[in-house]
């Protein structure tokens, strides 16, 4: 599903010039499970960018579906990005003026589903992650492991094929994290592709493959399934 | 505590460099538009005002109520004064002014000098207003009826540095003056301006004893002079006015005299009141002291609604400040520095604002207002700037954002003004609705001077030039056959008034059935050539106009108006009198405007005489310097010794109206600060929301919201404010306009097309400008947005 070579990104600033990627090489078959490891500033969140199509790369070759993205223009992105794929952040990212109905509901709506549908979908997924009681709260008055759950079901309610995830329990205690952890296992279990950044171990258990980068490159992949 | 402050604030204002901008820009020009409108309506204010006597003082006017309408005269006949000084002890001074026609060159040593401002006053004039002499007696100004007193600029002009005092200067009415004295240039507030001021008593000259009215002093029926009169401090002016009247009538009995009434008027009211002291220009003045408002406080609106949107992003630093242990009269503090700082840096900005525009702003104005900072009457304006903004855009935000409650604030949440997007939404309403206002007012204001400047006169305007005959008037005939034989020249006929500004009126007409309500019927009177109707265009309803016989003497043309107030049916044919000369009504004039616009079309007569002194010579476009030139020829050989001074009718009628044309454009003007100002609050508003929604614009974007859906959910809110604010403003603009309108007699419609531009014009610059920031803040990469954190 996913084919990257060579990919290169760097930042430049006024001063310093980063490369953040470095000719990186990378695969992922549709239904994998991947976690994606390593230290701080290594490039992990850069790396999902470029394949969630927010970030263009500087060099390399980015196959999404058998199709070359790398040069891509913007609205093209977008448009393959809000059918295909879905997004968990660390920090959530839930907005705060909605509630959980409606930041779940907005995926839908910038796809064009009609709002008849667009009830029964939300409500479906709340109903996955368990939310629904809150369907009506706004992010404030939920707890982190809620939230992360809200955004976990905004991720899935389009039905993509791949789910980035950066870091989804970076801010949760175990409790919470597991059962963001045990959600993601179930959608990979029902054919979504997913690849994760993680600084945890534990979570990249769950995963069928871990990539462990440094400096912008894969160093190992230990397969684990 | 303040030099920490101090450098905390200029810190904050070099970090947020928009912020700022907008801030100290948009108070900078309102504070000048500001400043620059009360230094006008100061300006305005300050008429005559430098008079140490200027509370006693008061201009007598003559009203007479006739069928309802009050006529009001702002001169008086000379022996009011006269009586007033000998009998009303309240009275403890007079003096009578005028303008001497009678003189328009002067000459000293084969230096000729025309169009001085020449004045007659009575010798009071020194000591009884503040006109002060640099050399000569300010008690006895003159030593004889041929004395003259030159403004210093006018003795410069004739005498260099030479003694004015004893020079001798020839008059074009062949006398000889000497000068007797040599006052400061009257100022330009002053309603009584002249350069040279005669002896009022030489007109006593012009009596020979022999005429209806034996002297100056018993001539009860010329109501030429200004009577300006100083009361004891105390007097009721309206009893001494009674008074007077009364006296009137003891010396002129008669219907005429019989609704006569005085009315004293302060002379602090003379610049911007009618003659009896209804609301004139100070019409004007209100409404440029409402815009000086409107345009502060949109202002201070700005400032409030940057401040509180800001205090969003500055909540943490905020409630830092308070965890750490600042209390919240330190934190008043700061904000208010901090208000107080953009204040004067905006000041210092709108000080050289100010002085960047002010020739211009004078040009316009027509004024020749000096701006200098530092006098007091401009750091007045200054400081009462100073204090509403402060009161206004300071104190508030100051307490509001000062009383945060830390613990919730540092979660991003608000209490207080900051939370409170209601209020920041209230006031964009309310700046926009005034915004709209101004905007509907100055299409109306520039409908109306359109449509007195199209409107159809009643005669025709085009390619007729006119000026004073002078020694023409006793070779007419002459003159304008040599006139016809030159290209260019179409017709000449000759008048003894100026159709657009034909003031000289009498109630000395008569006809059958005149009612006792109608001896105070006043008509203005027009002495014309024969031909004059056909070379004005004027057009004869009834009757068949002049005749060209010898009976057109007494051939009496009424227009319109004048047969409704006289009542008279069937006129033509029927008798009239006129000063004394029997005769009859040959035709009724369809009425045409002999006056500016501001006035009604009142009663008037046409009738042939000899005594014309303006001729009038009609061109056309193509050939009018040819006519010029000709004109110049003919008048070279009867008037040598004079410059002629022509004016196209039509440019004469621009000048009739220059001061509305300039306070028209001064309203644009201001209007357009208005709501460029108003823009700059809602570009600083949007900036703002932008900002601080820009992790949600990240987020919609990552989930497939789409660049216009982004420009769209940021603008809707903001124009569903303007929308508001054009159902508010509508209403009242029309009721404020209606009510403008009332004072012009002939007024333009207020169409709903103004209504439906003004709601346009004002959606589309609300629009450019809140997508500007729009489409920046949802063209931003999402993932910088997001990973800040
Ligand atoms: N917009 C940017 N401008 C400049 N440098 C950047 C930018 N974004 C990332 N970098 C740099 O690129 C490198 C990779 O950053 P990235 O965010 O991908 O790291 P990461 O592996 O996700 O780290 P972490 O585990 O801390 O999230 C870092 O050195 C970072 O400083
Ligand atoms: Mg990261």
């Amino acid at each position: 599903m996913i084919k990257i070579t060579d990919l290169e990104k760097v930042y430049r600033t006024e001063e310093v010039e980063t490369v953040a990627l470095n000719k990186l090489s990378i695969e992922v078959k549709e239904g994998e499970f991947v976690a994606i490891m390593g230290p701080s500033g290594c490039g992990k969140s850069t790396l999902l960018n470029i394949l969630g199509l927010l970030d263009d790369p500087d060099a390399g070759s980015f196959i999404f579906n058998k199709i070359e993205v790398a040069n891509f223009n913007e609205r093209k992105r977008a448009d393959l990005r809000k059918h295909n794929i879905g997004f968990v952040f660390q920090s959530f990212n839930l907005i705060d003026e909605l509630t959980v109905f409606e930041n779940v509901e907005l995926p839908l709506i910038y796809t064009g589903v009609k709002s008849a549908d667009r009830k029964k979908r939300v409500e479906e997924v709340l109903d996955k992650v368990q939310i629904m009681h809150r369907r009506n709260h706004y992010p404030q008055q939920l707890s982190g492991g809620q939230q992360q759950r809200v955004a976990v079901a905004r991720a899935v309610v389009n039905k993509p094929k791949l789910i980035l995830a950066d870091e989804p329990t970076g801010n949760l205690d175990s409790h919470n994290g597991n059962e963001v952890m045990e959600l993601m296992t179930e959608l990979n279990e029902q054919g979504t592709t997913i690849v994760m950044v993680t600084h945890s171990e534990h979570d990249a258990r769950y995963s069928h493959r871990i990539i462990r980068m440094l400096d912008g490159q894969t160093v190992t992949e230990n397969i684990l399934v | 505590m303040f030099k920490t402050n101090l450098r905390f604030t200029w810190r904050n204002l070099l970090k947020n460099k928009t912020y700022s901008a907008i801030n100290i820009i948009g108070l900078a020009v309102s504070l000048a538009a500001c400043i620059l409108l009360l230094l006008w309506v100061q300006d305005e204010l300050s008429f005559d005002r430098f008079h140490s006597n200027s509370n006693n003082i008061y201009r007598l006017a003559a009203s007479f109520k006739q069928e309802g309408k009050d006529n009001v005269w702002s001169g008086t006949p000379a022996p009011v004064a006269t009586f007033a000084r000998k009998e009303l002890p309240e009275v403890a001074n007079t003096c009578r002014v005028t303008d001497n026609w009678s003189i328009s060159l002067l000459e000293y040593k084969g230096k000729k000098y025309f169009n001085n401002r020449c004045g007659l006053a009575d010798a009071t004039f020194f000591t009884m207003f503040n006109f002060p002499l640099v050399k000569g007696n300010a008690r006895q100004p003159f030593t004889d009826d041929r004395s003259v007193i030159l403004s210093e600029t006018t003795a410069k002009k004739f005498f260099g540095e030479e003694d004015p005092i004893g020079k001798i200067l020839n008059a074009d009415d062949k006398n000889a003056y000497h000068v007797t004295g040599v006052m400061k240039d009257m100022p330009f507030n002053s309603s009584i301006r002249y350069d040279i001021i005669f002896d009022f008593t030489v007109l006593k000259r012009d009596y020979t004893g022999n005429d209806y009215w034996k002297s100056l002093d018993e001539d009860w029926g010329n109501y030429n002079y200004s009577t300006f009169l100083l009361l004891a401090p105390g007097a009721d002016s309206k009893k001494v006015g009674q008074k007077l009247a009364n006296i009137h009538r003891r010396n002129q009995d008669g219907e005429f005299t019989k609704n006569l009434t005085y009315i004293p008027l302060p002379l602090s009211k003379v610049h911007l009141y009618t003659p009896e002291g209804k609301d004139d220009g100070i019409t004007i003045v209100k409404v440029f002291i409402i815009v000086a408002a409107i345009i502060l406080l949109i202002a201070c609106i700005n400032y409030v609604n940057l401040v509180t949107a800001r205090a969003i992003k500055r909540a943490k630093e905020i409630s830092l400040r308070k965890i750490i242990g600042a209390n919240k009269g330190g934190l008043f503090w700061q904000f208010l520095h901090e208000a107080l700082m953009i204040f004067l840096i905006a000041m210092l900005v709108a000080t050289a604002l100010i002085y960047l525009v002010m020739p211009l702003y004078n040009e316009i104005a027509g004024k020749r207002i000096v701006f200098n900072p530092l006098q007091g009457n401009v750091l007045l304006v200054y400081g009462i700037t100073l204090l509403a903004t402060m009161l206004l855009a300071g104190i508030y935000p100051a307490l509001s954002l000062s009383s945060f409650k830390p613990l919730e604030a540092m979660k991003g949440k608000l209490s207080g003004l900051g939370s409170k997007v209601a209020f920041r939404k209230v006031l964009v309403v309310v700046q926009f609705s005034f915004s709209i206002m101004l905007i509907v007012g100055t299409i109306i204001i520039g409908n109306q001077l359109k449509y007195i400047r199209q409107k159809n006169l009643g005669y025709n305007k085009e390619n007729l030039l006119y000026f004073g005959m002078r020694n023409i008037t006793e070779h007419y005939d002459a003159a304008k056959a040599e006139l016809l034989k030159q290209p260019g020249v179409v017709a000449v006929t000759a008048s003894g008034a100026d159709i657009m500004n034909a003031w000289s009126s009498t109630g000395d007409a008569d006809w059958d059935g005149k009612t006792a309500a109608q001896q105070t019927f006043v008509i203005n009177q027009i002495s014309a050539e024969r031909n004059f109707l056909d070379v004005m265009n004027l057009q004869i309803v009834q009757g068949k106009g002049f005749s060209g016989t010898p009976a057109d003497s007494t051939n009496y043309l009424l227009n319109e108006t004048a047969i409704k107030v006289m009542s008279i049916k069937d006129p033509v044919g029927k008798r009239f009198t006129f000063h004394d000369k029997k005769g009859v009504i040959a035709g009724v004039v369809k009425d045409f405007h002999f006056q500016n616009l501001h006035r009604q079309i009142e009663p008037a007569i046409i009738y042939f005489s000899p005594w014309r002194w303006r001729m009038y010579v009609k061109t056309t476009a193509k050939d009018a310097s040819k006519a010029v030139a000709a004109v110049e020829k003919i008048w070279k050989q009867y008037n040598p010794d004079y410059p002629l001074e022509y004016q196209f009718l039509d440019d004469a009628f621009d000048t009739n109206y220059r001061s509305d044309i300039r306070v028209g454009k001064l309203f644009n003007c201001f209007a357009i600060i208005t709501i460029l100002i108003s823009c700059l609050g809602l570009f600083g508003l949007v900036t703002y929301t932008a900002e601080t929604r820009i992790k949600e614009i990240g987020v919609r974007k990552v989930l497939g919201a789409s660049v216009p859906g982004i420009v769209s959910m940021l603008s809707k809110d903001f124009l569903k404010l303007v929308g508001i604010s054009i159902v508010i403003a509508f209403p009242v603009a029309w009721w404020a306009l209606s009510k403008m309108l009332e004072s012009y007699p002939y007024r333009t419609a207020i169409s709903w097309w103004v209504f439906a531009l003004a709601g346009f014009i004002t959606l589309a610059i609300a629009l450019v400008t809140i997508s500007f920031q729009a489409i920046k803040a949802a063209l931003a990469n999402p993932v910088k947005s997001l990973r800040s954190e």
